[in-house]
């Protein structure tokens, strides 16, 4: 990018950055200390953390959601990474590909009522085979969903996770030279499975680091999923929070303070672990990696990964293809496996939401995800500058903090900086809500083009400049255009964040401003199957929308404009003909 | 200023005799609806039901033509965003312009915003409508919100009830007190469940349980620390403990509202389901959401009632505006209306006595749901314990059941 001050502009993003993060902070740290103005704290003392730390609760909660985010995560990478050892550049593979976008794009709550509804007692799997073949009458006394253990709350996160690290994973082929590794190591006799666990995975490992994090931190922090199919006697420490949160007694919110920067804490300590983990493992297998076999008996880890990856993927599918069928559903009792009265009235009462919500949901949508990419490229056109002038690559400090908000649990920090906003009186505003999306978009929309960008064979761009030097033409008309793919792939992902945030909208814009998503949650409130059903789809309809077209448009574009170009210049022939 | 200026003029007109107080509440209420022309009134309340939100939106429109004042619906999933925004804002020093007007809630989350002084008022006793249609001394549950001295700075809205169903196609008869309830548990273990605390309805069934259970319910009108709390609850953890072992899922997890238990009793996962609304099955049924065989019944002994209110923040911009909200919504046509089973089906707040004939008359001509039992069926109102209870109540069913 031709850009004069990119250093300048790349400081002042970051200074427009740390500030709300900053805030937030503060405003989540003092009330933990007992510092909490409005209801009259004026000391600061420990007693927040003595009250914590005294719940037996806390204790109950902790260890639940250190098993789900610790476990999920893993599962996660495990099953991605077999589906990818096993699929990579196998056509039928693109199919499934194609298919991860609908999973990434629906919102989390949606899948999650899919879950419960397929796995739950009464649900679609035990109707299915009752009463022929289980007697069942009415629904066993099991316990298959929100159980105590948090399996189901285990198998909802892998089932939102995997397909995202797949995806990432999926983006950085190009950058590790997949293809080519994956020939030479063949002609050398390698398995299949053998090459990727030697060769490829520890090459992918570092660059996928960072979306790992972002799966375990949301892992440890997840309130929606967590409400609807995880236990409820402890629930997950995030949950337990946003209980104490909104709980009436108002200085309960001192030791949910004190929580919140505790489950900061876990978080923090459980990437250190993870890392020094890995580091372990990666000792540990180093002889192996290297002993020069073709083969492994540890093949078979993948082996079995593919296939609960692909278990894991059905149920995703069928319990999203429950969901449309609630909305059309009038009756539909056990063991019925499909409605028993149809009707499309819960469609037409969602209707008229969809006119009224669609033009908010979209307006916030568009421009947070475009400012997100504009403000992406600047960043990474300075770090391109950087690696090549100081041919040092040390991270940016922008690196690590644009991934602050989204490694942060949202409870206590919002809270934080809805006094900020307050007291700039933004809040309620339009631009606020614009404002703390794009604080959840950036991430991933930087994430998503970092890698592409970096990798761009800048010779293209030079040579143009060669040829003709209008930097900014070319730089739009070369590199942009080449870059396409991972642009739209990277708008998708941010519109789809996007329009599944519920409490940065909801604080930002004081309910003043309805979206697709504050509706759908204040609806899944009722837990009404039929209105979940409805406005998921409804939700989901957009980002799925944009995830097609993301993957549709840049392999037509050239030809698109060309043929526009085509029939452009015909027509200027033709009107010099009649000229 | 201004504030205290009302406040002071409602001292005012209380000490005043009678015939003034007339004139000059009218005088005053004129000044209101003047100054309230033009105003947007931030309504936040709870947004989980269709028909709640429909009304909702009926009053806005009548509103809107009556007294040109715009009501905004801000949906809510708990009413305790709503308390959090002013805290939010009283931390960052907002004290007028603030971003609600006019919130629905009671009991404990009356009780912060009181004792928090983040509440307007008071103004609901020189509302129009109130002077002429709400009779006090009706219901404790008018001037007591959950034992906390409404002292008019909330305006009652509605009444509920606790009231339970069951489907006649698999229940004949079903148990009508707690003890009946564990026999029936024990008799069809898996069958019996009640809402998690500290969701209301699940503090609720404590209370309801407490309520029957202990054999010292005066106690329960006092605050929960100014009593024995182990000796007085000590029956109600042993019954549960019973319950527990034979109850849905062991015990081991709990359904999250009474939306939940009614898509689990249309499951027949469950036997019995509770609700807060005592139109909630016949609503149901016609949604499609329930089958047409069941229906409501209480306890013989009676259950627990309350009344919900309408409440204006302290740094509201429009609190004029939110007055004739409030005021609206206590007049006889926007109660009638709100108690038409099709409609919400939410008890009136006012005194039938104090009715004029014709009004009567519309209250009288109420249809009811196939499921809704009559004012006479609902037997016995059973009144809240002091709201410390329900705290008080929370910790310890956590304590013991969810760790």
């Amino acid at each position: 990018m031709p850009l004069k001050h990119a250093k300048w502009i790349t400081g002042i993003i970051t200074l427009l950055l740390i500030f709300p993060i900053v805030i937030g902070l503060v405003g989540t740290l003092l009330p933990a200390f007992a510092y909490f103005p409005p209801l009259g704290e004026y000391t600061v003392s420990l007693a927040p953390w003595r009250n914590l730390l005294s719940q037996g609760e806390f204790y109950a909660s902790l260890k639940l959601t250190l098993i789900t985010g610790i476990v999920a995560p893993l599962l996660a990478l495990w099953l991605a990474l077999s589906l990818l050892a096993w699929g990579y550049q196998r056509p039928f593979f693109r199919k499934i590909e194609a298919l991860l976008s609908p999973i990434l794009a629906i919102p989390h709550a949606a899948i999650a009522i899919g879950l419960l509804f397929l796995l739950s007692p009464s649900g679609w799997l035990v109707r299915l085979f009752s009463p022929w073949l289980t007697g069942f009458d009415r629904p066993p006394n099991w316990i298959t969903v929100q159980d105590p253990y948090g399996i189901s709350l285990i198998l909802a996160l892998v089932i939102k996770e995997m397909p995202y690290l797949l995806f990432v994973m999926l983006a950085t082929m190009k950058s590790i030279k997949a293809r080519e590794s994956l020939q030479v190591g063949q002609t050398l006799g390698y398995s299949r499975f053998t090459l990727w666990r030697k060769v490829l995975i520890p090459q992918l490992y570092p660059i996928i680091r960072l979306p790992i994090f972002i799966v375990i931190a949301f892992s440890l922090t997840v309130v929606d999923l967590a409400l609807v199919i995880g236990p409820n006697t402890p629930s997950t420490l995030a949950v337990t929070l946003l209980r104490w949160f909104n709980d009436p007694d108002l200085t309960m919110r001192l030791m949910a303070s004190a929580g919140a920067i505790s489950l900061m804490l876990v978080i923090v300590l459980v990437l250190a672990s993870w890392e020094v983990a890995h580091l372990l493992f990666r000792q540990l297998t180093r002889a192996e990696r290297s002993n020069g076999k073709r083969f492994g008996l540890t093949d078979n880890i993948l082996r079995l990964g593919v296939v609960l990856g692909l278990f894991t993927l059905l149920n995703a599918f069928v319990a999203l293809a429950l969901l449309p069928i609630w909305s059309l559903a009038r009756r539909w009792r056990f063991p019925d496996a499909l409605p028993s009265q149809w009707t499309w009235d819960n469609i037409e009462r969602a209707t008229p939401l969809l006119m009224k919500l669609t033009t908010n949901t979209l307006t916030i949508a568009f421009i947070a995800t475009l400012m997100a990419c504009v403000i992406s490229l600047v960043m990474l056109e300075t770090k391109r500058h950087n690696m090549t002038d100081a041919n040092s690559s040390k991270p940016h400090v922008f690196d690590w903090l644009i991934y602050v908000p989204i490694l942060l649990p949202q409870i206590g920090f919002l809270f934080g900086l809805h006094v900020l906003l307050i007291y700039l009186n933004l809040n309620g505003d339009l631009d606020a809500i614009i404002a703390l999306h794009l604080m959840y978009v950036l991430p991933y929309v930087y994430l998503t083009l970092k890698g592409p960008y970096l990798s761009y064979e800048e010779e293209y761009l030079q040579q143009a400049n060669r040829l003709s030097h209008r930097p900014w033409r070319n730089y739009f008309m070369v590199k942009i255009a080449m870059l396409k793919p991972a642009l739209f792939t990277a708008f998708a992902i941010g519109f789809s964040v996007s329009i599944a945030q519920y409490l940065p909208t909801l604080i930002a814009g004081e309910g003043r401003y309805s979206t697709l998503t504050t509706e759908a949650v204040a609806q899944a409130a009722s837990g009404d199957r039929k209105q979940v059903g409805s406005m998921a789809m409804l939700q989901a309809f957009f980002p799925i929308m944009v995830f097609w077209l993301a993957q549709f448009i840049p392999p037509r574009w050239t030809r698109w404009r060309l043929k526009l170009k085509q029939v452009f210049h015909i027509g200027l022939i033709k009107k010099d003909k009649t000229c | 200023m201004k504030k205290s200026l009302i406040a002071a003029s409602i001292v005012a007109t209380f000490a005043l005799t009678s015939l003034t107080t007339e004139a000059n509440a009218s005088y005053q209420w004129q000044d209101t609806l003047d100054q309230a022309k033009g105003q947007t009134v931030y309504f936040n309340a709870w947004g989980g039901a269709d028909n709640i939100n429909d009304y909702i939106q009926w009053a806005a429109d009548r509103i809107k033509e009556e007294y040109d004042v715009t009501l905004v619906h801000v949906k809510l999933t708990d009413t305790s965003d709503a308390v959090n925004r002013v805290l939010a804002e009283k931390a960052a020093g907002k004290d007028d312009n603030g971003s609600i007007d006019l919130i629905w809630l009671n009991g404990e989350n009356f009780r912060a915003m009181k004792d928090n002084n983040l509440l307007f008022g008071p103004f609901s006793q020189a509302l129009p409508n109130y002077l002429h249609y709400v009779d006090e001394n009706a219901r404790q549950s008018l001037t007591q919100d959950f034992g906390t001295p409404v002292d008019g700075m909330e305006s009652p809205w509605g009444m509920a009830q606790v009231i339970f169903m069951y489907d006649t196609a698999t229940l004949s008869s079903p148990p009508k007190s707690m003890a009946e309830l564990l026999n029936f548990a024990k008799a069809h273990p898996g069958r019996i469940t009640y809402p998690e605390p500290p969701q209301f309805l699940g503090s609720t069934f404590l209370k309801q349980a407490l309520y029957e259970l202990t054999s010292y319910r005066q106690a329960l009108s006092q605050p929960a620390d100014s009593v024995n709390f182990d000796t007085v609850t000590a029956p109600l953890w042993a019954y549960l403990d019973k319950l527990h072992k034979v109850a849905w899922r062991d015990g081991q997890t709990f359904p999250s509202s009474a939306e939940e238990m009614m898509r689990l009793l249309d499951d027949q996962e469950i036997d019995i389901a509770l609700s807060f609304d005592i139109s909630a099955a016949s609503v149901q049924i016609d949604k499609g959401n329930l089958p047409d065989t069941v229906r409501s019944y209480v306890f013989t002994n009676g259950t627990i009632g309350n009344t919900h209110f309408l409440a204006i923040p302290y740094n509201s911009s429009a609190t004029a505006g939110a007055q004739v909200v409030a005021n609206f919504m206590l007049s006889p046509e926007a109660q009638i209306k709100k108690q038409n089973p099709t409609v919400w089906g939410d008890l009136s707040v006012l005194s039938y006595a104090k009715l004029p004939a014709d009004e009567q008359a519309k209250f009288n001509a109420l249809p009811r749901g196939i499921a809704t039992l009559s004012i006479e069926e609902l037997g016995q109102t059973l009144p809240e314990p002091h709201s410390s209870w329900v705290g008080a109540l929370e910790t310890e069913w956590r304590k013991r059941y969810a760790q």
